[in-house]
């Protein structure tokens, strides 16, 4: 048993291993293979094509709108959800008996599943028999076409995703606001400190690890959102909600061109590394840990 | 303790690798292969979901009709998830003895050599194919051989609210004409509270409207585009003048078979294009409603015209020849006369045989309930669809510009058209 002290630890991340291995490293190897092939998912070889399906890619107008989508998808999600959490959790940071029902209301969307809050939206944003346009006319607002229009249906997705995710979001928050130590308010309080200087100075700061984290995880989550494009718009009106991860799918299975859907893969893998690394570089060098 | 610690681990070890590993076989056909009374399981994967009782209740028929093989039909989805399905599990080689696939699929099924040749087995048992309605066999044939029998097969009706039609005093017989459509959609709207007509502005029902207009979709080979000409242009042309004037809902095209039906039923629209397979769920849905539905053939501007879709049986290749042999006895008794009635009164859907056709049993259906009937007699002008493999990915996409072009203010027809065409020829050409 001589050899076992330097066996051990690589016994002991084995099973960690393997299922890294197996469903992270050789899933993205595989993928990358496909990409430079051209394959239906059915027939028995795959031709090598090189880069061409990125040459085709690069090149089509359909990729370029995708893209913009899914970037535009992300921004307005992130900011919108990140910002109306924040305001909520000021607010909500009490203990009284209404704040924790409000607490409770904002939160419940996110342990909805997604797709019954798809269908339940679908039906609100009916844009002649819908809940959404009822209520805008009782305050005589005209109807809104919601998703039957290109230029608000992605927007129309943004609402959706804003309202699922906001409930987490602030309570991510609210665990930051009770973590900064009390003193630091007690001395604002003695400098009297008026309250916006207060939220500026102190509040904002010491919850930059909270926002950080949310940052990161909102725009991972938001770059690869699906279900609501496929059980609301399926990527329409005229692509105007064709999402990077909804065009894989467009591609892989009902166009059945799986390297072209790898490509596409790759781009996003690699989009969404640079991200990550980005934020752990720069964002990191902003956040204050007390 | 140190000694029991290794032991556990190694053994920790050893258990997680052995679930991994298996994993990892690329065994066929791993699903399992016998029933409780053990007979041989023959996989049927289909995408019924409002018609699926009545496909599975024909399916239970079988089991009990016979004793050699069990059929288990699962729901998958509509057509296009139901072939993702199929797709991945041709790839995992893990993938059912029996499917539907939409008519305007089976090209890129039987091209990638995932279908058998059932006129091999329709040679070796001397069966005739004549009895077969002819105009729905169009989509069962890959380069000459055959790789799929009619199931379900439909063609777009129109369907009316009478009680609407009388109300504003029009003639039930139903508009004949593109012209007599209009004129009948400008009269059945009410502002704000209903459309006259509406309909999924998709490619099938542009087919229609198309080939009603004396055109064509794709030229004979396949290699290009033909839905651009004037004939196409005026169509939807057609369509997005009505959608300007109001009297005609666009639906979101994405959804638009379930939205435009959703609205007729609901009293919302007054006449509607949907296919024949909708009729049974229609009826159902409108029982009590206070109102009836009526139907007749799409109104021509040229001609009587229309696409015919659906799907086919197909068996997939790759199964061992008895459950192929089993697959096939099992596909020929689903499309024989007594199970095409019996799925067609239930469901709308068309009978495939003639000889159903002529049965007594249909002919007392088509004297009930009339709105049965349209679709055969409809099927005298029935065409089938492109089959080219790239008309899948093609579709979409004129679906797409066609959105476009109603929607964006400032592109015209034949410009959305023109770029559908464009991007359907590089695709055609491959």
């Amino acid at each position: 048993m001589k050899s076992w002290p330097i066996i051990r630890p690589y016994v002991m991340i084995a099973p960690a291993l393997i299922v890294f291995l197996l469903f992270f490293i050789y899933p993205i190897y595989y993928m990358v293979y496909l990409s430079l092939h051209s394959w239906d998912f059915i027939s028995p070889t795959k031709d090598f094509v090189g880069l061409s399906n990125f040459q085709q890619l690069l090149n089509s107008s359909e990729f370029a709108k995708v893209l913009s989508n899914t970037l535009v998808y992300t921004f307005g999600t992130v900011v919108f959800s990140i910002t109306l959490a924040l305001f909520l959790a000021l607010w909500l940071n009490r203990s009284t008996r209404i704040h924790r029902l409000a607490q409770t209301a904002v939160f419940s969307p996110y342990i909805i599943s997604l797709a019954s809050i798809a269908l339940l939206w679908l039906w609100m944003m009916d844009p002649d028999f819908g809940l959404l346009n009822w209520l805008l006319s009782l305050v005589g607002i005209p109807k809104q076409p919601w998703l039957t229009d290109q230029n608000t249906a992605l927007f129309s997705l943004i609402l959706v995703a804003v309202w699922k995710g906001v409930g987490f979001n602030t309570l991510v928050f609210i665990a930051g606001l009770q973590s900064i130590p009390k003193d630091l308010y007690e001395a604002a309080d003695l400098d009297q400190s008026p309250k916006w200087r207060t939220f500026y100075k102190i509040t904002l700061p010491m919850l930059t690890p909270t926002l950080f984290f949310l940052v990161v995880t909102n725009v991972i989550v938001s770059f690869q959102v699906f279900d609501t494009v496929h059980i609301m718009t399926l990527g329409g009106p005229v692509n105007s909600t064709n999402t990077l991860v909804f065009n894989i799918y467009m591609h892989g299975f009902r166009f059945f061109n799986i390297g072209y859907a790898s490509a596409v893969g790759v781009i996003l893998l690699i989009l969404l590394a640079i991200m990550t690394w980005l934020y752990f570089r720069l964002l990191s060098k902003r956040v204050h840990y007390q | 303790m140190n000694y029991l610690k290794t032991k556990l681990t190694v053994g920790i070890a050893a258990i997680l690798l052995s679930i991994v590993i298996p994993a990892c076989g690329n065994e066929a056909n791993s699903v399992q292969q016998q029933s409780e009374d053990g007979r041989p399981i023959i996989q049927f994967w289909h995408a019924f979901g409002g018609a699926g009782s009545s496909v599975e209740a024909l399916v239970e028929e079988y089991n009990n009709y016979q004793n050699e093989v069990y059929v288990n039909a699962t729901y998958q989805g509509d057509y296009l998830e139901n072939q993702s399905k199929i797709q991945a599990a041709i790839a995992a080689r893990n993938h059912p003895d029996v499917t539907v696939i939409e008519a305007g699929a089976i090209g890129a099924f039987a091209k990638a050599g995932a279908l058998v040749d059932l006129g091999e087995l329709v040679k070796q048992e001397d069966m005739s194919l004549d009895d077969f309605v002819p105009g729905l066999l169009g989509n069962s044939y890959w380069d000459d051989t055959l790789v799929a029998l009619p199931f379900a097969r439909s063609t777009p009706l129109l369907y009316m609210n009478k009680n609407m039609l009388e109300e504003v005093g029009l003639d039930i017989s139903g508009p004949t004409t593109w012209d007599e459509l209009e004129e009948y959609a400008r009269k059945l709207t009410i502002p704000e509270e209903r459309y006259g007509f509406t309909t999924a502005t998709n490619t099938w029902l542009f087919e229609a409207l198309v080939f009603q207009n004396g055109g064509e979709i794709l030229s004979e080979d396949g290699k290009k585009s033909l839905f651009h000409s004037d004939a196409g242009v005026e169509a939807l042309q057609y369509w997005m003048d009505m959608i300007d004037e109001g009297i005609m809902k666009n639906p979101p095209a994405e959804r638009g078979f379930d939205v435009s039906q959703q609205d007729f039923v609901n009293q919302n629209a007054a006449m509607l294009f949907a296919s024949t397979g909708s009729l049974g769920s229609i009826l159902d849905s409108i029982e009590g409603q206070g109102f009836e539905v009526i139907t007749s053939f799409l109104p021509k501007k040229e001609e009587f015209a229309t696409p015919s879709g659906g799907s086919n049986l197909v068996i997939l290749e790759n199964t061992s020849e008895e459950r192929q042999q089993a697959a096939w006895e099992f596909v020929k008794w689903m499309t024989e006369k007594e199970q095409t009635i019996q799925f067609s009164q239930a469901t709308g859907y068309m009978p495939v045989r003639q000889s159903a056709i002529d049965s007594e049993d249909m002919q007392a259906i088509y004297e009930n309930s009339p709105q049965f009937k349209v679709a055969v007699d409809q099927l005298a002008y029935a065409r089938p669809r492109p089959m080219v493999p790239a008309y899948h990915e093609l579709q979409v996409i004129i679906t797409i510009e066609m959105q476009r072009a109603i929607l964006e203010d400032g592109v015209s027809a034949q410009e959305a058209l023109t770029a559908a065409a464009e991007r359907g020829n590089e695709l055609l050409s491959k």
